[in-house]
């Protein structure tokens, strides 16, 4: 009787803890494809043949559509440069340089991957619309409030990030190779 | 007493963790195949196979797929395999435009951009395995096909086709030539 009652209590506790486990695995970054640049964190084989169970099972659960490695690559930002997550009520520099590539596109996703709805209808910024300094070097402010130059609005309250994605880059098929120091900075300039 | 105690603490605890892992392992192997709202599933009830659907998006009323870039205009076509290949085909415009092939369980096997083009379009026929070897047995030594022919993995996916726009303004533009995306069931020689 004891063992009967042991062994159940085994498989529940075993089900309980591997279903927790895969849950997590499915709604956080594969530890086994995933590197970090700064703040920016990058899923080198998603969109490859070559992609591991775990991103694999992620993409499929959140319903996403992953670059390929020929069309370039999808940095996300969930926090600052110092770590911190990225917070609505706060104000983030977004810059001055990107890994080269064709075109890229920064734009403002919540946790969940959705753009944010906001007054200025202003979802993200193209390389190709992006106002620069002389030297080819830009900033793009993140706040909730308006801000001049290149803002990008923070259409809602609590946490959010930030997808860079680069284009017919060359680094498509090794982007473990980027050079980290090109990855652009989010660096927090204050907090309301 | 108490050593007999641990050592069946311990061997509990292992069972326990023995059985944890499998469970975790299986479900995540087995997730991509009952994932109810993947990319195909979300996909597949607005067009018919081989019909190009134009994807709402730009902006958030349009929830289609998460993580999908606002500056893309995109279009897609179903495929099904078990029916025949199919010709793939897409003009190239003056921005940056790619098509990549996808099975329906989330693998990309292969993409084409823009600079691949050939006189202004991005062509290449899709089949199975066996069908591209179909295709390839009937090469005409003579004049040999210029097709890129690419084998798929699964049977059933999609093609998907971004455009990038360049500005706000030229998002119209960029659907439109997402649209041209073409995909044609093609003869099989016998």
């Amino acid at each position: 009787m004891a063992f009967f009652v042991k062994a159940l209590l085994v498989c529940a506790l075993g089900l309980g803890v591997g279903l927790l486990a895969s849950a997590y695995a499915l709604s956080h970054l594969s530890p086994f494809d995933s590197s970090r640049m700064g703040p920016w964190r990058l899923e080198a084989h998603a969109g490859s043949t070559e992609i591991d169970p775990y991103t694999r099972a992620r993409i499929e659960r959140s319903g996403e559509i992953p670059l390929a490695a020929g069309e370039g690559i999808q940095l996300v930002a969930r926090t600052d440069d110092d770590g911190r997550p990225l917070d609505a009520r706060c104000v983030y520099k977004v810059g001055p340089r990107v890994p080269s590539s064709r075109y890229w596109t920064l734009s403002l996703i919540d946790e969940d991957g959705w753009p944010i709805d906001n007054l200025a209808r202003r979802y993200g910024f193209r390389s190709s619309e992006i106002m620069r300094a002389g030297n080819g070097d830009f900033t793009i402010t993140v706040a909730a409030g308006v801000e001049p130059g290149n803002w990008l609005p923070i259409g809602a309250p609590g946490r959010f990030a930030l997808a860079l994605r680069l284009y017919d880059s060359p680094f498509g098929a090794t982007a473990d190779a980027i050079d980290k120091s090109m990855v652009p900075r989010v660096a927090r300039v204050s907090c309301g | 007493m108490t050593g007999f105690r641990r050592g069946q603490a311990a061997s509990f605890l292992a069972a326990t963790a023995i059985l944890a892992m499998l469970v975790h392992f299986v479900v995540m192997l087995l997730a991509p195949f009952v994932a109810s709202q993947d990319a195909f599933a979300r996909l597949a009830p607005l067009g018919a196979v081989n019909d190009t659907v134009l994807m709402q998006g730009g902006s958030p009323t349009a929830k289609m797929l998460p993580y999908a870039d606002p500056a893309m205009a995109m279009a897609f076509c179903r495929y099904d395999l078990a029916s025949g290949p199919i010709r793939v085909q897409a003009p190239a415009g003056r921005s940056f435009s790619s098509i990549s092939f996808h099975t329906r369980r989330g693998l990309v096997f292969y993409a084409l951009t823009d600079k691949a083009a050939i006189h202004g379009v991005v062509e290449a026929v899709l089949g199975t395995p066996a069908e591209v070897r179909a295709l390839a047995a009937h090469d005409d030594d003579e004049s040999p096909s210029h097709d890129l022919r690419i084998a798929a993995p699964a049977s059933e996916g999609f093609v998907l086709m971004r455009v990038f726009s360049e500005f706000p303004s030229l998002y119209a533009q960029a659907e439109s030539e997402a649209k041209r995306l073409s995909c044609k069931p093609e003869a099989v020689p016998h």
